[in-house]
């Protein structure tokens, strides 16, 4: 099983710099966030689905439909009492608060969306790349990448070894909750020794091969900025501008809306 | 903290940074169908690492987290609140090694005392993690302080301060054996000596937990003393610049 979300397709946004599409993330966040009424909220939300359509990414929303619903209820319960308005309807709840709730319900879902897309499209090294070129200084991006090619590694051996230790005969799931906690680390110990012992001999095959002794570097990987991607980010600042241009004007907020 | 930067040119770091991030997402990863606050916490067994691999392999443990942590967003909750997620860990490991390194004590427990300063350690950068991440997503306005930073700090505390001490006396004599303490791995005028240790946890201690404490009275309405002022207090302007002086505070005292 694909424990990453990336699908591999052929569309104009798989194709595009990884740069550009870093740039369409952050105004993917900044759309929704510009935003207090659930309307406006839920044309950002349109913005972003019409981007993961083209992308033919929505199928990873079967994959994330869960977190999706809980973070939707939860926001709104939490603002419709946190949130303060002037048209009380019962206790804290006010018809703002409600608003509130509910728009802020669903710029998380909209945000997490736009992250869930950027992963359907991009795949791990063209994220550390597309990081190098803005400017990450190589060794941090080679940690990354190197960490997100570990974690498969580790999540197998991880189940590996609670098999192996429940063959033995350990049973995590009787006892108090401290009891149950300290079980784990029978578990734990191997995953972290192992994964520690494997630095030494990484970094010596690292250092064999060269690494850090050059500060310039050739990547097999490049990316070209073109004009699609110029039109694309551009299309999505100058909804950015066009966006807090109205929130200044009052346009997107709730009226009542108390801070 | 030049030690942060300067890890970077050694390549046994650079691993060991690698490696805390990946065991840290892949432990953080099967919990996230557990959550807590829906999207943006869950149950967390992996603050164990958070807890521990800081102490060991100082920087490298504190970056290591900080990738770790945006990792496992990457299974279904990348979002702005990655980006203070990332800076609540790089911090909850900078504040753990630093006041280790304050205390001038081997990176193991073996008397009370030591499990007392690990237990306030672990209090202080826990409480680091949960202002940093709350006031972040409060100046969003995601979710308010009041609800996120007691959340996170409890969860960042509760498994470790269990775990914690069995896992450290487990792992430092082989890490020690391996050579692998951060002490060890990185050169001595690579990383930047503690000069006002007094000063440096005090000011760690008041930008932390002050700005937790602070914070969570800000954001309920306590100040005001009213019982139970859930929802009277001030969920946005006023937390958003009140913290501003302890995160200041918290990011001087681990300079010093």
């Amino acid at each position: 099983m694909n424990l990453y979300l990336y699908l591999d397709k052929d569309t104009p946004i798989h194709r595009m710099d990884p740069r550009a599409k870093l740039f369409v993330l952050l105004f993917s966040f900044a759309l929704p966030l510009l935003n207090q009424h659930p309307l406006w909220v839920a044309g950002a939300f349109a913005v972003i689905l019409a981007y993961g359509a083209a992308a033919r990414s929505l199928e990873n929303l079967r994959r994330i439909r869960q977190i999706l619903f809980f973070i939707f209820i939860f926001s709104t319960l939490v603002w419709t009492f946190f949130a303060k308005g002037t048209d009380v309807l019962i206790w804290r709840v006010s018809r703002q608060s409600i608003l509130y709730g509910i728009g802020t319900g669903l710029k998380l879902d909209a945000m997490i969306i736009a992250g869930m897309v950027f992963l359907s499209t991009t795949k791990n090294e063209e994220i550390s790349q597309g990081l190098i070129l803005l400017g990450l200084p190589y060794p941090m991006a080679f940690a990354f990448s190197t960490a997100l090619r570990l974690v498969p590694t580790f999540v197998g051996a991880g189940a590996t070894i609670a098999q192996a230790q429940r063959s033995r005969g350990l049973d995590i799931d009787s006892g108090s909750f401290i009891e149950r906690v300290r079980k784990y680390i029978p578990l734990l110990v191997p995953i972290f020794l192992t994964a520690i012992r494997s630095s030494d001999g990484l970094a010596m095959a690292l250092e064999g091969k060269g690494f850090g002794a050059s500060t310039k570097r050739t990547f097999y990987l490049r990316f070209k900025w073109t004009a699609r991607e110029t039109v694309v980010v551009g299309l999505f600042l100058a909804l950015v501008v066009a966006n807090t241009y109205l929130t200044l004007t009052g346009r997107t907020l709730i009226r009542g809306l108390m801070k | 903290m030049r030690e942060m930067f300067t890890m970077w040119k050694n390549t046994k770091m650079v691993m060991l940074t690698a490696l805390t991030a990946a065991v840290y997402a892949a432990i953080l990863i099967p919990f996230k169908g557990i959550p807590i606050i829906p999207g943006i916490t869950e149950f967390r067994p992996a603050q164990i690492i958070a807890a521990t691999f800081p102490l060991f392999f100082g920087p490298a443990g504190a970056w290591g987290l900080a990738f770790g942590n945006l990792i496992g967003d990457f299974f279904g909750t990348l979002g702005p609140g990655s980006f203070f997620g990332f800076f609540g860990n790089l911090f909850q490991g900078i504040v753990l090694y630093k006041v280790w390194q304050a205390l001038r004590k081997e990176a193991t427990i073996k008397s009370g005392k030591d499990f007392l300063h690990y237990a306030l350690a672990l209090i202080v950068s826990s409480a680091a993690c949960a202002t940093i991440i709350a006031w972040g997503l409060e100046v969003l306005r995601m979710l308010p302080f009041a609800v996120l930073g007691s959340i996170i700090f409890l969860n960042n505390a509760a498994v470790p301060i269990i775990l914690g001490p069995p896992l450290i006396l487990l792992l430092y004599p082989r890490i020690k054996k391996w050579d692998l303490l951060w002490t060890e791995v990185m050169d001595e005028d690579d990383i930047s000596p503690v000069r006002r240790p007094a000063v440096g946890q005090t000011l760690t201690w008041a930008g932390a937990f002050g700005g937790l404490v602070v914070g969570l009275l800000i954001s309920t309405g306590a100040y005001g003393a009213k019982l139970a002022g859930f929802g009277v207090g001030s969920y946005g302007v006023g937390v958003q610049i009140g913290l501003v002086p302890f995160i200041i505070a918290l990011v001087v005292g681990c300079l010093l």
